[in-house]
């Protein structure tokens, strides 16, 4: 690159896109709280009768908790309180549990987001590598037999997977814990290994695939032949293709992890563990709206935050970017 | 006092994974009955246990009966607090705070508390917890889970240093047992229930009682933690702690046990019994649980308000060939609505079933008249939906059978399971004129579903005021047999209009590990002060 006689604000422009990303979340947010509570609004079931359960009630007792969770107000009365109490920073009181949204969710969140961390990172430390192998030996038994795995892990339920998981690996051979969250520190990780490996097997095959096609499509680039064609050594031309097919690797991953929020309702089911996903699950068949409202937000923020991430990382990642970036 | 069948994730079951199983059960010509519990012998070894684990079959979201009133609520909290009253294994109405009581008329009763009662801080209960107490459980926004149970108190007082004075508005044969921790009155702290802001029973504020146990530890999906106490009035029990794990996939909660993680769980589904029974060191049992299980109609939705169709379908459901083949004998099949066990004050067992059989009106499997009654009703050929909760696929098994019988005698009815919550809010809507009704009946009193199913605000659209009355005039009479006399007219009202058919009397499995026992199990037992009924033992 020739020294530039303009040098622009550095990053001036990222900056800028980066608000602008932010904003446009904001807005989805605010359209997602909207649908949400519309949605659980019209879904089957009957708070009233989830607090009564089966049982003879008299119509006064009705009115009152009608009354109490004011479910007589108007549709977008009712979506206002809650807009302006979440804005205060007031996500209200569980009404299944009795207890502030916050705390709920706060109590739960670190089992969760260890849950995904460690699916991730085992997804990302097998599959990455086995996919690029897999690409570098194309067609060779190696390839043949990577993909077979990957193809179980794609089709493979993940509660079957789950239950799987416990007869082998605590039942027939007991090396780790059956279910539950044990104790904190060390035995949680503990008892979080094994769901996490479930969690990894789905999305890690899904990785391992996205990985190899992307490495194959540079490999077979006119980019790649060019390169061999002036005589580079083969080990660097395999870097610069690595390096190109970064971009749709780290993409894939991003989108990803996405897809594991829904996978964790399944594995903490089987597992018993006391995170995000049966709490969601719980409060969706329970209509405890404010629970609902705060998860389904906190998702997709979380969702929003990786995605900006994401495309981030293409500012390292691809020289054009940057060079688009500069050129501003 | 009812309490919902727990709510549990969904297990999804396809209908026709169902169906294959009850066509399944039924081809099976001799069918398998319940096995027999294994023959073990258990000795008290009189030590002390560290502690006992249990598994539940679904989390529990809030510890009070009053917040959330499902079954497992009321097994939990029956260890930790107490009501003025009890039930002991016969379901008679024994002392609990108060050691003894008086009736000077039939509306007032007049309660001697225990002086050494206390909670489990160690302070003194007073009379003004108890009044404090019973006025929340009266609340239907403190309680929305158990008011309706005290709709009929009229006062609460403290008339003395250790005594409170409670009246009904009109005589009532039920209201010493709504009074009882397994009716609507757990006895908690003022000061407690204060200081929390009303919000007890959550995982933060936990629970305040005077019971054996206290809890210590309180976890949404994941556990809670009980110790013993040395303030409750009893003696010390064996085990000084009891931890109750939440599991709600079946599949865990078997290979848990398989672990040997696993000494006593509750609800053990029918259909895992063998494979609970086949591990090393445990032993399943089975006791009535006081359920009842059975079709509504409600007459709000056409055609259900005809008689004839309602009948018709009475008589299309296979009861016997339901409790033995397709229960495997874990359930009974109901001639009435009230259980044998609930008239136990009246009668024996197996007199009590011969009353019902021979009192109550009875739509025997008759498919040829079923037919006939059902030709040229508005019900021939109509498609209608018939949904059963998933938390309770016994209840799936049996809707495919029934539903087949309807589909030959004219009917097209559809078998759809949804979550518990989804159907809850089917009961009684108004749109869905044919469903189940799943209830556990926690006090046993013999009107408690009766008066529920056919009484005043029933889920069935069935006014009537001879029911209303019949149900007045029964709770006004003290002699147990004489109102088990009005109850079965009742009864007899219930079946000739087929406001209800009645199919079977629950069972409930439980699994235990031969290292720990329980004194006098009865289907009372677990809504009973369990905890200190447990022991160390050993299989001989």
């Amino acid at each position: 690159m020739s020294p530039r006689t303009r040098r622009p604000e550095r990053g001036g422009r990222t900056a800028r896109t980066v608000i602008l990303r932010i904003a446009g979340v904001l807005v989805i947010l605010l359209l997602i709280s909207f649908l949400t509570f519309t949605l659980l609004y019209l879904a089957p079931g009957d708070l009233v009768k989830n607090l009564l359960g089966n049982r003879p009630s008299s119509p006064d007792a009705i009115a009152a908790i009608r009354a109490q969770y004011r479910l007589d107000d108007p549709f977008l009365v009712r979506y206002g309180d809650w807009l302006l109490s979440a804005l205060r920073g007031d996500f209200g009181v569980s009404i299944r549990l009795q207890q502030p949204v916050t705390e709920v969710i706060g109590a739960r969140l670190p089992l969760t987001v260890l849950l995904i961390a460690l699916a991730f990172l085992f997804a990302v430390v097998t599959a990455v590598p086995l996919g690029i192998w897999s690409a570098a030996r194309n067609g060779s038994a190696i390839d043949r037999a990577v993909s077979a795995a990957s193809l179980f892990g794609l089709s493979a339920p993940s509660f079957a997977l789950a239950i799987l998981a416990i007869s082998v690996f605590s039942i027939l051979i007991p090396v780790f814990p059956a279910y539950g969250a044990g104790d904190g520190g060390l035995d949680t990780l503990w008892h979080v290994l094994l769901p996490a490996l479930v969690l990894a097997l789905g999305i890690g095959a899904i990785l391992m695939r996205m990985t190899r096609a992307a490495v194959l499509r540079e490999l077979e680039s006119d980019a790649i032949t060019f390169a061999r064609a002036r005589g580079i050594p083969e080990r660097r031309v395999r870097g610069i293709a690595l390096r190109a097919a970064l971009i749709p690797i780290v993409t894939s991953a991003g989108l990803i992890l996405t897809f594991i929020i829904g996978g964790t309702i399944i594995v903490e089911t089987v597992f018993a563990l006391p995170g995000i996903g049966q709490l969601l699950e719980e409060a969706v068949l329970f209509k405890d709206l404010p629970v609902v409202q705060a998860i389904t937000l906190l998702v997709a923020a979380a969702i929003a935050g990786i995605t900006i991430l994401v495309d981030l990382s293409y500012l390292a990642l691809d020289p054009r970017v940057r060079a688009r970036e500069r050129a501003a | 006092m009812q309490a919902t069948p727990q709510r549990t994730p969904l297990r999804r079951i396809g209908a026709a994974a169902l169906l294959t199983a009850a066509l399944a059960l039924v081809g099976c010509a001799g069918g398998s009955a319940a096995p027999p519990a294994e023959d073990v012998e258990l000795v008290d070894t009189g030590a002390e246990i560290e502690e006992v684990t249990v598994a539940f079959p679904g989390s529990l979201a809030n510890l009070y009966i009053g917040q959330e009133s499902g079954i497992l609520n009321y097994n939990l909290a029956a260890t930790v607090q107490e009501g003025l009253v009890a039930q002991d294994a016969e379901g008679k109405v024994v002392p609990a705070l108060a050691e003894s009581w008086e009736t000077p008329d039939e509306t007032t009763y007049v309660f001697a508390l225990r002086e050494d009662a206390a909670f489990q801080n160690g302070d003194p209960v007073t009379p003004q917890d108890v009044v404090f107490s019973l006025e929340r459980a009266a609340d239907a926004e403190a309680s929305p889970g158990i008011s309706y149970y005290l709709a009929n108190l009229a006062s609460a007082e403290v008339t003395g240093e250790h005594e409170v004075t409670v009246t009904s508005t009109t005589p009532d044969a039920t209201f010493l047992t709504s009074l009882s921790n397994t009716g609507a009155l757990v006895v908690t702290q003022q000061a407690f229930w204060e200081e929390h802001d009303g919000a007890v029973g959550t995982s933060s504020s936990l629970l305040m009682g005077t019971g054996p146990y206290r809890v210590t530890e309180f976890q949404p999906d994941s556990h809670v933690t009980l110790e013993r106490v040395d303030t409750w009035w009893g003696e010390l029990p064996p085990a000084k702690s009891i931890r109750v794990n939440f599991i709600p996939d079946a599949s865990t909660r078997l290979a848990a046990a398989q672990k040997g993680d696993v000494d006593i769980a509750f609800n053990v589904p029918i259909n895992q019994a063998e494979d609970w029974g086949a591990i090393a060191g445990m032993r399943v049992e089975s006791m009535n649980d006081l359920s009842y299980v059975g079709l509504l109609f409600d007459q709000r939705v056409p055609p259900f308000d005809d008689v004839d169709v309602r009948t018709a379908i009475a008589q299309s459901i296979d009861r016997a060939a339901i409790a033995e083949k397709l229960l495997r004998g874990y359930g009974e099949a109901a001639t009435a609505i009230m259980t044998p066990e609930s008239l136990a004050a009246a009668y024996d067992g197996d007199e009590a079933r011969r009353v019902l059989a021979e009192e109550v009106p009875q739509h025997d499997f008759d498919l040829e008249s079923a037919r006939a009654l059902l030709a040229g009703t508005e019900a021939e050929g109509l498609s209608t939906e018939i949904t059963y909760p998933n938390t309770g696929p016994q209840i799936g098994i049996a809707a495919q059978a029934i539903a087949e019988n309807l589909n030959e005698i004219g009917m097209d009815v559809s078998v759809r399971e949804v979550p518990i919550e989804e159907w809850l809010a089917t009961i009684g809507d108004g749109e869905h004129g044919i469903g189940f009704m799943w209830y556990f009946s926690t006090t046993g009193d013999p009107a408690e579903v009766s008066s529920y199913l056919v009484g005043p605000d029933n889920p069935n659209g069935f006014e009537s005021e001879e029911a209303a009355a019949l149900i007045t005039e029964a709770n006004a009479l003290s002699d147990p047999a004489e109102r088990a006399a009005k109850l079965l007219e009742l009864e007899r009202l219930n079946a000739e209009q087929v406001v209800n058919a009645p199919i079977w009397w629950g069972k409930s499995v439980t699994a235990f590990s031969n290292t720990v026992g329980v004194h006098d199990y009865s289907p009372f037992t677990f809504t009973g002060a369990w905890g200190a009924q447990l022991f160390a033992a050993e299989a001989e």
